[in-house]
């Protein structure tokens, strides 16, 4: 047998580990190759039409930005659009900043404490600062990536309808790559401190948790009052709204920066465009290296804490919330109970879970808190205006159920991992298991999303109808997307990965967001139809509202029949056809 | 090589080692015995650097572990009771990754990397991805990778985990050669008391994070009221320990 050429090793530790991750990416690229071509190929032309989708809307929202700002300043040497896009793109940054900088404190973790490599690099001869910088590296790219994705089109587009010279697209990438450290090393300095003082947190995670939600409540009152939403159909509030969109302009956010470097980049005013690139990447250097220094300080302290933590029992477990819901399992049978009540254990256990768990509840409070702030902006009849509104709820609603059963039940089944032979073995059948899952995620989804609902259409004040088809909606929306994230999660498990947050992120997790999106596109279509059928009957001059009722209800009964149905059927025959 | 000076780790109330004293050294093959929950990985783990002692140094040839890690570290070779291994890597690619992180040059790890695949019998599946291995071979390329960086000491944990009996007499006979030959100094943590008694030079019990014997094969027999295999005087010396333990 001819002996193959052994790789060249790499020069140093931090060469040898990006050396190994660009070789994992090259094999797992090759991998796509063994995927179903079904797949790979749904998933890159759906992909492909949301850019195309992400970057039309955008560059359709500039231009009505334009025509809007045209007109009410008639002749005026000062664009509007310009005024707007400048404030507008400041706050896309800085609420990119803000998302940025809390999802790398919770990617910090799993990628510097939580990561199955981590015991192998430690017990290595790696510095922790070459250690900190290889994780530091993948913590960014896996934080930042899909802004890159969802945000390039959006920048594309302004560029296009500003004219924007050609330099203007790869100075995006340089603005990017130096922005996204910034929230990168934030992030990374709070975890590492944060584990530092793991010891000490112990057991004062409730009153932690209060302080961070009393402090979370109290900043969102502060900014809401400040936000309080202008009357949009008034020209006379583009004053109030222009100032209140300067508040995202401070000179001291990095997200300014990026918005001045942008947008004097489109307008070839490079000595601005260059002052801020150099501001960007100063500060970018400067938090990097005190980030270094900081993991220097901490995680060989913070990883010690945690490893030892990991020792011991759980505190006061005993009387804890688990066993307080263990007791109200009682009701269910085996093996059901036994299996619910392990998958909410380590759901409890996991901290990147519940902390991820915990911004969705975030995201849901401040959407339950402007429920009723949003107003008439087209001038509409009330009727209509309502029927749009209780759309734009639903479909608000089922887009967090769309995240939270991609994030959190589409990797159940995945992450049996390596242990999944211990249910295989046992006589618990592939069925009960799969049902289990799916059973786990409508019970637990639904309090959210029919409680959203109910809630929204008492506040806009629904009428029996529109009120009992939106309960319906979301009802339908979650037995369907439980059972497209536990089939596509039993139909493409990942047993070698056991980061949840990574099993997502691979094609089948893709998919199960991308048939999610679809099948609500299809569901909301149904609902808009109804509830705008009265404006549609009075053009048409029909009178077939309940024929339309029905016909609608069957169309999304079927469809989520289907969407329940047929993903569960596939993954539970190929879960019985694996050998464990 | 290896040493340590009233080394102790706790987990709370909890008193995993306590004040450990060890002194291993060079070219010595040391096992290290003792019941589940003894407290041999915690050991281990404080000399690999994974966990820090709560008091007491551990040194690795002239390195603290905790002071010098790095230094401690490139002298060490470790091989976990169950290996970490890069799913996506080839096993030459992972090879390679292992001489870039000891910092092996070029020459040296041209002149060991297949040399050592023949040994551990990989050089057939060296160019597979390590995600189509299966729990021995993983062991075989942990065994090989270990040796890259030609360590002075090597920590073994319970290293028979998949292994056939062929393999394991391989690897036994190996690590013998590379102490009697090459001077290097194992500490091996096992339940295979058998095995034990064949290569250990000295052997310690360790029971309930307390160093209860240190000595030869021979010497810790003769320590035993009914002296017999090292497995009985193993059940009998942590059978005492279990009662002081109750009657304290």
């Amino acid at each position: 047998m001819s002996r193959a050429q052994s790789p060249r090793p790499a020069g140093g530790p931090l060469g040898a580990l990006f050396r190994a991750k660009r070789q994992i990416a090259v094999h797992t690229l090759k991998s796509v190759q063994r995927e179903s071509k079904l797949k790979v190929a749904f998933v890159s032309v759906s992909a492909l039409l949301l850019l195309i989708g992400i970057y039309g809307g955008a560059r359709l929202a500039f231009r009505m930005l334009e025509i809007f700002g045209s007109e009410l300043l008639g002749n005026a040497q000062l664009s509007l659009g310009d005024l707007v896009m400048a404030r507008l793109l400041s706050t896309f940054a800085l609420t990119l900043f803000v998302l940025l900088t809390f999802s790398n404190v919770l990617i910090a973790y799993a990628t510097l404490f939580r990561s199955r490599e981590m015991p192998y690099l430690v017990q290595s001869p790696i510095p922790v600062a070459n250690l900190f910088l290889g994780r530091f590296y993948e913590c960014v790219s896996f934080s930042s990536w899909a802004t890159a994705f969802l945000g390039g089109p959006i920048l594309l587009a302004y560029g296009m309808e500003a004219g924007a010279p050609l330099s203007f697209y790869p100075a995006l990438v340089a603005f990017y790559v130096p922005f996204v450290v910034i929230p990168g090393a934030i992030g990374c300095m709070v975890t590492l401190f944060a584990m530092r003082h793991v010891d000490k947190l112990r057991g004062r995670w409730v009153p932690l948790g209060v302080l961070a939600v009393a402090v979370g409540l109290g900043m969102f009152r502060s900014f809401r009052s400040r936000f309080e939403t202008p009357d949009l159909s008034d020209p006379e509030s583009i004053q109030t709204i222009l100032e209140l969109l300067t508040t995202t302009q401070s000179p001291f956010l990095p997200s300014q920066w990026l918005a001045q470097g942008v947008l004097a980049t489109a307008t070839g005013n490079l000595g601005e465009a260059v002052f801020m690139f150099l501001l960007l990447a100063s500060n970018a250097a400067l938090l990097l290296w005190l980030a270094v220094l900081a993991a220097e300080r901490f995680f060989p302290v913070g990883w010690s804490a945690l490893m030892a933590a990991d020792e011991q029992r759980p505190p006061g477990e005993a009387k804890g919330i688990l066993t307080r819901l263990e007791g109200l399992m009682g009701f269910l049978p085996e093996p059901y109970r036994s299996l619910v009540i392990k998958d909410l254990r380590l759901f409890w256990r996991e901290p990147s879970q519940w902390s991820q768990f915990l911004l969705f509840f975030g995201i849901m409070a401040v959407y339950l808190a402007n429920l009723g702030q949003t107003q008439n902006v087209a001038s509409l009849d009330p009727r209509t205006w309502q029927a749009w509104g209780t759309l734009l709820n639903l479909t608000a609603s089922m887009l967090v159920l769309a995240s939270l059963t991609t994030r959190f039940i589409y990797p159940l089944i995945s992450l049996e991992g390596r242990r999944i032979w211990i249910l295989g073995l046992s006589p618990v059948t592939m069925g009960q298991i799969v049902a289990q899952k799916f059973w786990l995620s409508v019970a637990t989804t639904s309090v959210f999303t029919v409680g959203i609902t109910v809630l929204s259409a008492v506040k806009l004040d629904l009428a029996p109808l529109p009120f009992a088809l939106s309960v319906l909606a979301v009802v339908a929306t979650t037995f369907a997307l439980s059972g497209l994230a536990v089939g596509l999660g039993s139909l493409y498990p990942n047993f070698e990965e056991d980061n949840p947050s990574r099993v997502v992120s691979g094609l089948g997790g893709t998919l199960n967001f991308l048939l999610s999106l679809a099948y609500i596109v299809g569901v909301t279509a149904g609902l808009g139809v109804v509830l705008l059928w009265h404006n549609l009957e009075a053009r048409l001059g029909t009178d077939s509202f309940p024929w339309v009722v029905a016909g609608v209800l069957i169309w999304t009964l079927g469809l989520t029949f289907v969407a329940c149905r047929v993903p569960l059927r596939l993954g539970l025959k190929h879960l019985q056809s694996i050998e464990l | 090589m290896i040493k340590t000076q009233g080394l102790t780790k706790r987990f709370g109330d909890k008193i995993a080692v306590n004040g450990l004293e060890l002194d291993i050294p060079e070219g010595e093959f040391f096992c290290f015995l003792g019941p589940n929950g003894a407290g041999k990985t915690t050991t281990i783990k404080m000399l690999t650097g994974l966990i820090r002692p709560t008091a007491g140094t551990a040194q690795v040839g002239p390195y603290d572990v905790v002071e010098n890690p790095v230094g401690a570290k490139t002298l060490l070779g470790y091989i976990p009771d169950h290996p970490f291994l890069y799913d996506k890597l080839t096993g030459r690619e992972f090879m390679a990754f292992v001489a870039g992180l000891y910092r092996v040059p070029k020459d040296r790890f041209e002149a060991l990397c297949e040399p050592l695949l023949e040994t551990f019998e990989l050089t057939a599946v060296a160019d597979q991805l390590t995600e189509n291995f299966s729990h021995g071979m993983r062991q075989k390329l942990s065994f090989a990778s270990c040796f890259l960086h030609e360590p002075k000491a090597v920590v073994v944990d319970e290293p028979w985990v998949g292994l056939d009996p062929k393999n394991i007499r391989a690897v036994k006979n190996y690590l013998r050669r590379k102490t009697e030959n090459e001077g290097l100094t194992i500490l091996m943590s096992t339940h295979s008391l058998s095995i034990a008694e064949e290569v250990a030079d000295r052997v310690g019990i360790i029971h309930r994070g307390r160093l209860l014997q240190v000595g030869t094969v021979d010497e810790v027999k003769k320590l035993a009221q009914s002296p017999g295999s090292l497995e009985d005087v193993f059940l009998e010396l942590t059978r005492q320990a279990e009662e002081e333990g109750a009657l304290a």
